[in-house]
């Protein structure tokens, strides 16, 4: 049976059959027209999954650190704005904000800075590598790599003569 | 000798110990789209099977299991069919050696952030209607046609190698953050690549209508040069490199 | 078929919540299914082309970050009101740009509609509410904005 079914499959018509019955029993054809070949094929469309990304990417320094100059300008501006805009409310001025700078433990107050230094001074420097690529230089991988390694060395340098200036 | 001997007969012997590795692929069969994407293990003798990961994918459609499902033809990479997300990165599965460390499993996914037509096939339709819409040839004014060749200088002509070198196989696209989120609307680095190798064409007399096409916030400036592009690339060209010409020359357009 | 050896990992499962919770929490516009508009032979159509949000946008946001760099110094140099003041509405604008852009990449109008409207019309509005702050700080306080923020660094 297995045999048969194969050789008629390849249109060979070994079998008790004759050879065209064979063959049309083991191809299916549909007709459709153009229009409902599209609406078959938007249908599979709505089926068909997103494959995964950000989760199974590597996880390299170009985008790493594309993601945390994002992240660190976010922070910073979302910092600036609570600042001008609760002064503009009245809600602090310059002494209040003083004595709640104060209150905090010197701890916390390093703490502080720190959080404030080192994504400054990340999103300086990566904003210069920007402006350098901007330019047309170092757009290439290699550049890529050797500003990024000096971006980060300068981060590190200047965050933390910040923090303890 | 007796040393050297020894140390021989111990290397034919690690050779014919069976090097099991196993690999990770993302499955999803549009027959049962109820069925969730999986991840299938197969585990293959890295010492049966060629050195690169199509050699892997052939062997396991061959002799495992030949519903598994793939884009390839050249084997050399050339046709740019066998693009795929191998160990996280965005490759052509042709051009990329099988870590020997069979210790590590090997994740093998589709292009990421793609519609997934069957395992490892993503739907590219809509990428290449993107470079259908750069229109990707020769634009010449009829008044400015010569009348027998049409000559472009050695050092003009020079200005296109390593753009026409794109054999756009996506992995560069699909590599990039900002396509992820907007690639309805932004047009990514490869087809940007190439607007810009058809921009400094110097027969190419449509330059300011390329520039045109691209005057708004998503087909170019979605670009916010991650370069995890350029990093991918299986050809080494540098498309962020090219988009970062793009936006130079258009900045006072 | 997918019976033995398979486990669903977790990222995968996770992905499909991720965009299951995200529509019920906003009403977000239905995109064309793969993302295709036309048939396939009919090539993709760019919006329409206005320099404003293309090359002049890029380029000025380019010259305000340009001109940020020398005026970084400008905490260091305190009580010179005009270097302050520039610091600080440039300081504004970048921000203003940056938040733009977020909303633009993550929020983007094609998906969000009216959502993507609102989220411009509240940073625009916060920002005009951050400008008049700094304007408050430069006229009450003596150092501006960056002498404040130096006060509170040296504490």
């Amino acid at each position: 049976m297995l045999a048969r079914n194969t050789f008629s499959r390849l249109g060979l018509g070994l079998g008790v059959r004759s050879p065209i019955a064979s063959f049309s029993r083991s191809i299916f054809t549909v007709k459709a027209t153009p229009a409902e070949e599209n609406s078959i094929l938007v249908a599979q469309r709505k089926n068909r999954p997103v494959s995964p990304h950000l989760q199974i990417y590597e996880k390299q320094l170009t985008a790493v650190f594309s993601a945390l100059h994002r992240i660190t300008g976010v922070g910073l501006a979302v910092g600036f704005y609570a600042v001008t805009v609760s002064y503009a409310a009245g809600i602090v001025d310059s002494a209040s904000l003083l004595s709640l700078y104060s209150s905090i433990p010197v701890a916390g107050q390093y703490a502080l800075k720190a959080l404030a230094s080192f994504p400054f001074a990340f999103h300086a420097w990566n904003g210069v590598r920007h402006l350098i690529w901007d330019a047309g230089h170092e757009a290439n991988i290699k550049g890529v790599y050797r500003t990024g390694y000096a971006v980060l060395g300068l981060t590190i340098v200047s965050a933390l003569a910040l923090l303890f200036a | 000798m007796k040393l050297l001997t020894f140390t021989r007969s111990l290397a034919t012997q690690a050779a014919k110990l069976p090097n099991i590795k196993t690999f990770k692929i993302y499955r999803w069969n549009p027959d049962t789209p109820e069925i969730k994407p999986t991840m299938k293990s197969y585990q293959l003798d890295l010492n049966q099977t060629g050195p690169m990961v199509l050699d892997a994918l052939l062997k396991i459609k061959n002799e495992q299991d030949p519903t598994l499902t793939l884009r390839r033809s050249c084997r050399e990479g050339i046709c740019g069919s066998c693009a795929m997300n191998i160990g996280g990165r965005n490759t052509l599965a042709c051009l990329c050696k099988i870590d020997t460390d069979s210790k590590k499993d090997l994740k093998i996914y589709p292009l990421p952030h793609m519609y997934i037509v069957r395992d490892l096939v993503p739907d590219l339709t809509h990428f290449y209607k993107q470079y259908k819409s750069i229109k990707p040839y020769l634009q010449i004014d009829e008044s400015k046609l010569p009348e027998r060749e049409n000559i472009q200088s050695v050092e003009d002509r020079a200005k296109l190698d390593g753009l026409y070198e794109c054999i756009l196989c996506a992995c560069c696209s699909t590599s990039c953050p900002s396509y992820w989120w907007n690639q309805q609307e932004y047009l990514g680095p490869a087809v940007l690549m190439q607007a810009y190798r058809w921009m400094i064409d110097s027969r190419d007399t449509a330059t300011n209508l390329r520039k045109e096409m691209l005057q708004n916030s998503m087909s170019l400036y979605r670009c916010h040069t991650i370069m995890n592009c350029s990093k991918t690339c299986p050809k080494g060209l540098n498309p962020g490199g090219a988009i970062a010409e793009i936006k130079k020359s258009m900045a006072f357009d | 078929m997918f019976a033995p050896g398979i486990r669903s990992t977790k990222s995968l499962t996770s992905s499909i919540n991720i965009s299951i919770a995200k529509r019920g929490l906003f009403k977000t516009i239905p995109q064309p299914p793969g993302n295709i508009i036309g048939t396939v032979n009919d090539a993709y159509v760019p919006p329409p082309s206005n320099k404003l949000h293309g090359s002049a946008h890029w380029t000025f946001e380019r010259f305000v970050t340009i001109g940020m760099a020398p005026l970084i110094i400008s905490p260091f140099i305190t009580g010179t009101a005009p270097l302050d003041s520039a610091m600080a509405g440039l300081l504004l604008y970048h921000c203003y740009a940056g938040f733009q852009s977020c909303i633009i990449d993550y929020i983007p109008k094609r998906v969000y509609g009216s959502l993507h409207t609102a989220a411009m019309l509240l940073l625009t509005f916060g920002t005009f509410v951050a400008g008049y702050g700094v304007y408050k700080i430069e006229n009450e306080e003596k150092d501006g904005v960056f002498g404040l923020l130096k006060k509170l660094w040296v504490n």
